[in-house]
């Protein structure tokens, strides 16, 4: 069952890339940790789709906001990792911050510190202060373009723009979904 | 006594030494190392201080409090995971039942990556050596990203069930 993946030309071509470039090296770990995030979202929106204790009509929408903070998640950590994994960038930071440091194996150190970089831009700066930072308003831009106001309901709103709207009026719908907006982002 | 005239160590080969250490975690666990820093002391604060959140103080406290419980989780399960894997895959090697092709043409006289030739100091019998281990290395880390997938559903489950129990004990929330 191993042979026929480690005999793999697609294996073996990888690998020899993996070595030979570093950025390249960065690239696949930080889209390796994407993977995982995108992973995590999707579980994450199936469980929200199966939970019996959220109402049937406000499901989707919760769901697709999970969704939809996973798709944007992915595509900001992949642009800023792959902008951090650029030789050039590399190369300069490399040599601002070891000049004259000594290293045993410097290529394994300089693969290492672009990986580093590239995870701790992405995983950490993008995924972590970024992103929460612009998911709560970017959540209440969405809500603003896409869901028209209903004149006759004062506090609340008529989704009726929204694809998964199945109803016509949704009493307490916007209450619920920002509070519950709030709360995905918390989480 | 005379003290012998010892040279400061440089912050910048400190850093040198430590990225030389941390590098032969390799990548996968250095992925899942930063992503549990980032969550664990990172993920709290942006939760508690994100300015442009309404949300209530102690659904805030709640919250923060989920993501170091569930960054320890899921650091203990990765690694304890990934180190029962890669001694595996090691056994594996060492029975000669992961053999693979790049190596074995570099064996056959074929090409060796110029990185890892640079590395082993010219010795073609010394690189052979390091791209079987560096090819097996990469080999585990890819593995590993799939077991790290895998162990998703059963750690964000532990947590969940752990998480409140703690956020309960640390708030004194008796809201519910």
């Amino acid at each position: 069952m191993i042979k026929p993946v480690t005999q793999s030309k697609i294996l073996n071509n990888h690998l020899k890339r993996v070595i030979s470039d570093d950025a390249f090296a960065a690239k696949t770990i930080v889209v390796c940790s994407v993977l995982k995030d995108v992973f995590a979202y999707s579980v994450r929106y199936k469980t929200t789709m199966e939970n019996k204790k959220i109402p049937e009509k406000r499901r989707p929408f919760v769901a697709a906001m999970d969704l939809a903070s996973g798709i944007v998640t992915a595509i900001a950590q992949i642009a800023v990792g792959f902008s951090i994994a650029n030789p050039k960038l590399q190369n300069a930071l490399w040599n601002k911050m070891f000049k004259n440091a000594q290293f045993k194996h410097i290529g394994a150190a300089k693969k290492s510190f672009a990986t580093i970089l590239a995870l701790v831009g992405s995983g950490v700066i993008t995924e972590r202060i970024i992103v929460p930072l612009l998911a709560t308003p970017l959540a209440a831009f969405v809500e603003k373009k896409f869901f028209k106001h209903d004149p006759a309901v004062t506090a609340t709103k008529k989704y009726s723009n929204y694809p998964f709207n199945t109803h016509k009026k949704h009493s307490v719908f916007k209450n619920f979904a920002s509070s519950n907006t709030k709360k995905e982002h918390l989480n | 006594m005379k003290i012998p005239n010892v040279t400061p160590i440089k912050f910048n080969q400190r850093m040198a030494n430590s990225l030389e250490k941390f590098s032969e975690q390799g990548g996968e666990k250095i992925a899942n190392y930063i992503n549990a820093a980032g969550k664990f002391a990172i993920a709290p604060l942006m939760i508690l201080y994100n300015p442009f959140t309404n949300e209530p103080k102690e659904n805030k406290k709640w919250a923060a409090i989920k993501q170091p419980v569930e960054a320890v989780i899921t650091i203990a399960a990765q690694i304890m995971s990934l180190n029962l894997l890669y001694k595996g895959i090691d056994k594996l090697a060492e029975k000669g039942k992961l053999n693979f092709k790049l190596v074995k043409d570099a064996i056959k006289g074929g090409e060796i990556p110029k990185a890892i030739m640079e590395a082993s100091g010219g010795d073609r019998a010394k690189a052979i050596k390091n791209l079987q281990k560096t090819c097996l290395d990469i080999f585990k880390d890819r593995v590993g990203t799939v077991l790290t997938i895998a162990l998703f559903v059963p750690v964000l489950a532990i947590s969940n069930r752990i998480f409140p129990k703690i956020a309960d004990l640390l708030t004194k929330d008796n809201d519910d």
